[in-house]
């Protein structure tokens, strides 16, 4: 691991009323590279997400975003950190238009990525831009839950699922935006059950079973424990 | 032809006061709707709001001199500010609790400044005088129109649109529709949502209170000139759906003018006209003219019922019930004896609520309609038709049960808060109608009121008699309750009120069993009714009012939300502090307000409920102890616990 990690999260456990759901997870997101947290459903890896965001308040355990802790900070300044989320069910506001949806979120610090660069990498959203945002395809929705956090100039992404239940041309162009993303310096942690998908764009990889780690390794390291991985993931 | 340019005259004019009050309508609609769509809080304290709007602009001018026009930024600057404080201190920490809590605490808010601005003021109008520049009345070719009442219509018209503006094409409307959708995704992308929302409930106060200002010299400046008009603006709210802004103003000025237009066609009828069209609305458009179909959405997060499956050995019931029946015998002849007997009435009649509210989550606020209603029915019976008391009693039952499923099959369309207001309106109409027909004597009421003789050769005239009468009837009410709550049924009311979706997906067809439980507990209500018309040998408008609706409610919060004996008790805590307030000339409904506030905030499990933790607690340790014992004793007789709360 590197010495500088962008994001480090440190024994973090996390609730759901009564039922505790992660048991000290800890992670370490390298500044410029792309993590991903794999695992079968249910192994925890959204709520992981969102303990880190601090969707889920009910959480214990260490977050620290760039040197700073932001485990105590209210969840409107976590954003403003630095940290965006693209959630699973990518949170696509029904009553806003497309281009309401997009610069909804507040800038947070000149962003490498202009509005013109988002409209190059999804020429849909430029057309698109006065219609109601849930009128958008699943895919096309995806890009725009991707690029309205990239609008804010966050640096660190936390990206849950981006490909599920996409077609194989848009989970391509997904794979396309992570490696512009990559070229621009963004880190990223990305939760993906889509194996061939995340080994494609991941430099590390973190396995959970029962919220817990279980096993983690460089994309150097990967072909030794595809064995292994199969047998957890169930490829 | 003159007739017809009369009629004409008669027809524009009672269209601008239709328009004037559909201005209110609409201003007042959109700041509910606007505080509903981000707090989802029906801010029961806009009327109070309103009011405080016109008392501000009425003080700066009496005291500081200072006129119309400051007062229009001036009065809406100070209510919001007032506003941001409730929410930042109360209304923020009822999010996360049933959106009922949010609508008790506001009435809470409602009543205490009501009530204080009463004491102060006197119930009388102030007068306000018109802005000279206003005054006078200008000739449109066809009519004549004052003034002011053309500012009022036009200022509020680019007031709702400025807001529908705000609304739906700023970043700051962005931020609010998003937080509509969901608060936390919007709160996680880096926007203030705690701030927002406070900034939302100063907004919907301040438009309130500014609509206070432009009412000032239209009507008078009144503590109680908001009570009225945000009942029909619940109705209005029903009518157009929360869902959206433009819907809220447009059916404010429409139903507006359709009242002023039933001024003209039917003038008895321009009171009742908005309840009836929420009626027609609810039987044709559940959701709402321009509401979205939000399903059960309203009905979240359940009431915090102290109905927690916690129950008392069936020796312990026996002695407890037999207690109780010790002190029903002995009552009057420790305390005045009329006083026990309003206590046993309005328990009964808390009882009935707590049915709904605690036992199916239904939070009725138009239960004064079947106590009122039963109480005239029964007092008519007696008095003009000459029937005996029981007779008299089962009649007034009847018909409260009859006006209950009336009322219930509207109200079941909607869930939630939406209920609680439909059944509000639905009473406020029954109350417009007790004030019209002649049947019950208007104003006056019908007073003395024979007590005759039960099945004809009891005389109820004496006192003691007249007491255990009305014990043996409230023992008959609350066990018949009693046998409800524990039986099948009960038991599939209670699946209504923890998730009525699954209740639904087990087959059940929720809606007839809560018209069957609305249409019991009306019939409850009304036997309470009309026993307190034997009683007191009177009734009168009193018992239909709204206020009378929140009654038992409060008797219910406070004795435990869910417990059977709950609200006895808490029919006997309010009506001796009410007793005690009565000499004391210190306005109830302060007190009561805030009863309703402290009881929301930090006392939810009500004084039945909280001795019932303790009582948890006790057995639990006591079981910890006997544990060792109870293994010798092994009987291996599993007597199905009695359940008792």
């Amino acid at each position: 691991m590197t010495h500088d990690p962008l994001l480090r999260v440190e024994n973090l456990e996390a609730w759901y009323g009564e039922s505790k759901i992660l048991h000290g997870v800890s992670i370490d997101v390298p500044r410029g590279e792309t993590v991903a947290l794999l695992g079968r459903n249910g192994a925890g890896k959204s709520t992981t997400l969102k303990a880190v965001m601090g969707i889920i308040r009910q959480r214990s355990g260490s977050i620290v975003l760039g040197g700073a802790p932001i485990e105590s900070i209210p969840l409107h300044h976590v954003m403003r950190r630095g940290l965006g989320y693209v959630p699973e069910e990518r949170g696509i506001f029904a009553s806003l238009t497309v281009a309401e949806n997009l610069v909804l979120p507040p800038r947070i610090a000149k962003s490498d990525v202009t509005l013109q660069d988002i409209y190059k990498l999804f020429p849909n959203l430029a057309e698109r831009g006065s219609s109601l945002g849930t009128t958008l395809s699943g895919g096309e929705q995806q890009m725009l839950a991707i690029a309205r956090m990239l609008l804010t100039g966050v640096n660190c992404l936390l990206l849950d699922e981006p490909t599920e239940g996409l077609a194989p041309v848009i989970v391509r162009r997904i794979g396309e935006v992570l490696r512009f993303l990559k070229t621009k310096g963004m880190t990223v942690l990305l939760v993906e059950q889509n194996f061939s998908f995340a080994q494609k764009v991941a430099d590390r990889f973190f396995v959970m079973e029962h919220g817990k780690i279980i096993d983690k390794f460089s994309a150097a390291d990967l072909s030794d424990r595809i064995p292994k991985l199969s047998n957890v993931l169930g490829l | 032809m003159s007739l017809f340019e009369l009629s004409s005259s008669v027809i524009f004019g009672q269209l601008l006061v239709g328009l004037i009050n559909g201005s209110f309508y609409a201003l007042l609609s959109l700041g509910l709707a606007v505080i509903f769509g981000m707090l989802r809080v029906i801010n029961f304290a806009h009327g109070a709001q309103y009011m405080l709007g016109a008392f501000v602009a009425w003080l700066v001018l009496r005291y500081a001199g200072i006129g119309y026009f400051p007062s229009l930024v001036i009065a809406p600057l100070v209510v919001g500010l007032a506003g941001s404080f409730i929410e930042r201190k109360f209304l923020a920490r009822v999010y996360a609790l049933n959106h009922l809590y949010g609508l008790l605490l506001t009435l809470g808010i409602a009543l205490i400044c009501e009530g204080a601005m009463q004491y102060k003021y006197g119930s009388a109008g102030l007068p306000y005088s018109t802005p000279p520049v206003l005054s006078g009345a200008i000739d449109i070719g066809f009519m004549i129109v004052p003034i002011y009442r053309g500012w009022v219509v036009v200022a509020s018209l680019v007031i709702c649109i400025a807001t529908w503006f705000l609304v739906e094409r700023t970043k700051f409307g962005s931020y609010l529709r998003a937080s509509t959708e969901s608060p936390v995704l919007v709160q996680a992308f880096g926007v203030n949502v705690p701030r927002l929302m406070t900034l939302t409930y100063a907004l919907g106060a301040g438009l309130a209170a500014l609509a206070g200002v432009m009412a000032a010299p239209v009507y008078q400046v009144s503590p109680l000139m908001g009570q009225n008009i945000i009942i029909v603006v619940f109705a209005v709210v029903v009518v157009g759906g929360m869902g959206s802004i433009a819907g809220a103003i447009i059916t404010g000025y429409g139903l507006g003018i359709l009242e002023g237009l039933s001024k003209v066609v039917y003038p008895e009828a321009s009171n009742i006209v908005v309840f009836a069209l929420m009626a027609l609305v609810l039987l044709l458009r559940p959701s709402g003219i321009f509401g979205r179909d939000e399903g059960l959405a309203g009905a979240a997060a359940g009431v915090d019922t102290q109905d927690s499956g916690y129950v008392l050995s069936p020796r312990m019931t026996r002695y407890l019930g037999m207690a109780g029946l010790l002190v029903l015998v002995l009552v009057p002849y420790i305390i005045y004896p009329t006083f026990a007997m309003k206590v046993l009435c309005f328990a009964l009649f808390a009882c009935a609520v707590n049915l709904l509210l605690g036992f199916t989550g239904l939070l009725s606020f138009g239960h004064a309609a079947f106590f009122g209603g039963a109480s005239y029915i029964t007092a008519y019976s007696l008095k003009v038709l000459g029937l005996t008391p029981e007779i008299g009693l089962l009649v007034g039952t009847l018909g409260a049960a009859a006006l209950g499923l009336l009322f219930g099959f509207l109200a079941i369309r909607r869930q939630g808060i939406y209920f609680a207001m439909v059944t509000l309106a639905l009473a406020q109409m029954f109350y417009f109608f007790c004030l019209q027909t002649p049947f019950t004597g208007g104003e006056d009421g019908l007073q003395a009121v024979p007590r005759g003789k039960l099945f004809g050769w009891i005389d109820l005239a004496e006192t003691t008699t007249l007491y255990y009468f009305a014990a043996i009837v409230f023992v008959l009410g609350y066990i018949s309750i009693r046998r409800i709550v524990h039986s099948p049924f009960g038991n599939i009311l209670k699946a209504i009120r923890e998730n009525e979706r699954r209740a639904i997906s087990l087959g059940y067809r929720t809606e007839r069993y809560k018209l069957a439980v609305f249409v019991i507990s009306a019939a409850i209500a009304g036997l309470a009714g009309g026993l307190k018309a034997i009683i007191f040998q009177f009734a009168t408008l009193n018992d239909v009012t709204w206020q009378m609706s929140g009654e038992p409610i409060l008797m219910t919060l406070l004795g435990g939300i869910g417990t059977l004996f709950g609200p006895v008790v808490g029919a006997i805590l309010i009506l001796s502090v009410e007793n005690y307030l009565a000499d004391s000339g210190f306005p109830v409904s302060v007190v009561m307000g805030l009863l309703f506030v402290l009881i929301v905030m930090v006392f939810r499990r009500g004084a039945v409920g909280e001795l019932l933790v303790y009582a948890k607690r006790w057995r639990g340790w006591l079981d910890q102890r006997g544990a060792g014992r109870m293994l010798q004793r092994q009987q291996g007789l599993s007597v199905p616990p009695d359940p008792v709360s």
